[in-house]
């Protein structure tokens, strides 16, 4: 470093000393974020796998057992739906997890984030997709109702269905903004970067 | 990993040691208190969450200043549309009681800087090497120079009025 370079890094360096209890202060702060932050995922994954290991057994019941061949189509396609569900769930906290900032490279990192988050975008878009066999199998369930039963629970049921399959998907729409947007941020820093 | 004593103790101390840096690094990406707090938290986290991964093959400050710059510039881009909405003006005045007329000087010169051009501008005034920036960034070290070359064109009204 040159003297006037190092009298520029003097001067960037003149602030005032950190105070440290304010340090120790922030490290608690932290501490009990990092704690709150992986017991709330630890719940998550313990409601996921709870849901799946109650219902799963319960509609392979249902789909071997079922009163007629349509319903056991439709129990064996929510099986199927739900485990779908769940692995996407787990997988959205992987990429989520991935794409937060380590010790890479600022452009590796640049690049994993922003990919992470085109992931995460792709996921949350295509979720009326990979959900539908649920929503096709209750649906089916309805198709029975109108054929053996009433159609007016047929159509209560097609209505929840095709309400519960929409929402999720409109509920999501600025979260999925929200990423597409950081994911282009993050695309024009590593531009600049580079 | 969670609470581990050895690594709290480590934790700890790595962040008393290099708490004056972080601070400088929050200032150059946040501009309102409140935000820089945020940061320097984020910063924190990613430390601590990192450290079980580490096994000293860089050396503990570009390994450090690997994980700041990455929250920051990762933090800016969650960030950048509230930014934006922000009044510079307010930093300037709460700088100004307390800081020198050459940091606020600086200081703007960084912030008016792309991205890019401040993170190697920073790491440069913390003293690292173009092979230490290169570590850090990820950006050759020849282009670090020539880049730097450049920086220090701008910053120099800067350097005149020290």
């Amino acid at each position: 470093m040159s003297d006037d370079a190092a009298t520029l890094s003097a001067v960037w360096m003149s602030g005032p000393p950190v105070d440290k209890e304010r340090v120790r202060s922030a490290i608690d702060t932290v501490l009990e974020k990092d704690r709150a932050a992986r017991d709330r995922e630890r719940r998550i994954r313990v409601a996921s796998l709870l849901a799946l290991t109650c219902l799963l057994p319960l509609m392979l019941w249902a789909a071997a057992h079922g009163v007629t061949p349509l319903v056991r189509g439709a129990y064996a396609l929510m099986a199927a739906g739900c485990a779908v569900v769940v692995f996407a769930e787990w997988m959205y906290l992987d990429w989520s997890r991935q794409a937060l900032p380590g010790p890479a490279d600022a452009r590796s990192q640049l690049q994993r984030t922003a990919f992470m988050l085109a992931r995460q975008v792709r996921l949350m878009k295509t979720a009326p997709i990979w959900s539908s066999p649920i929503f096709v199998g209750i649906a089916m369930i309805g198709l029975w109702l109108y054929r053996d039963r009433t159609h007016f629970e047929a159509f209560v049921l097609w209505a929840i269905t095709a309400a519960s399959w929409l929402a999720p998907w409109l509920g999501t729409m600025s979260a999925r903004s929200r990423l597409n947007e950081r994911r282009v941020q993050v695309e024009r820093l590593l531009g600049e970067l580079q | 990993m969670t609470g581990t004593p050895d690594y709290k103790g480590q934790f700890t101390e790595l962040m008393q040691a290099y708490a004056s840096p972080i601070r400088r690094l929050c200032a150059a990406y946040a501009e309102s208190a409140a935000d820089r707090e945020d940061l320097c938290q984020d910063i924190f986290l990613a430390v601590w969450r990192a450290l079980p991964a580490f096994r000293g093959e860089a050396s503990v400050r570009t390994w450090l200043y690997r994980i700041a710059h990455n929250v920051a510039l990762t933090w800016r881009a969650r960030h950048r549309r509230r930014q934006s909405r922000e009044s510079p003006l307010r930093e300037e005045t709460e700088a100004g009681a307390e800081m020198d007329l050459r940091r606020v000087a600086l200081k703007r010169a960084i912030a008016a800087m792309s991205p890019g051009d401040r993170t190697l501008t920073l790491l440069w005034l913390e003293g690292l090497s173009a092979a230490e920036i290169e570590e850090v960034t990820g950006v050759k070290s020849a282009t670090v120079a020539v880049r730097l070359s450049r920086i220090r064109k701008h910053l120099q009204p800067v350097e005149v009025t020290t």
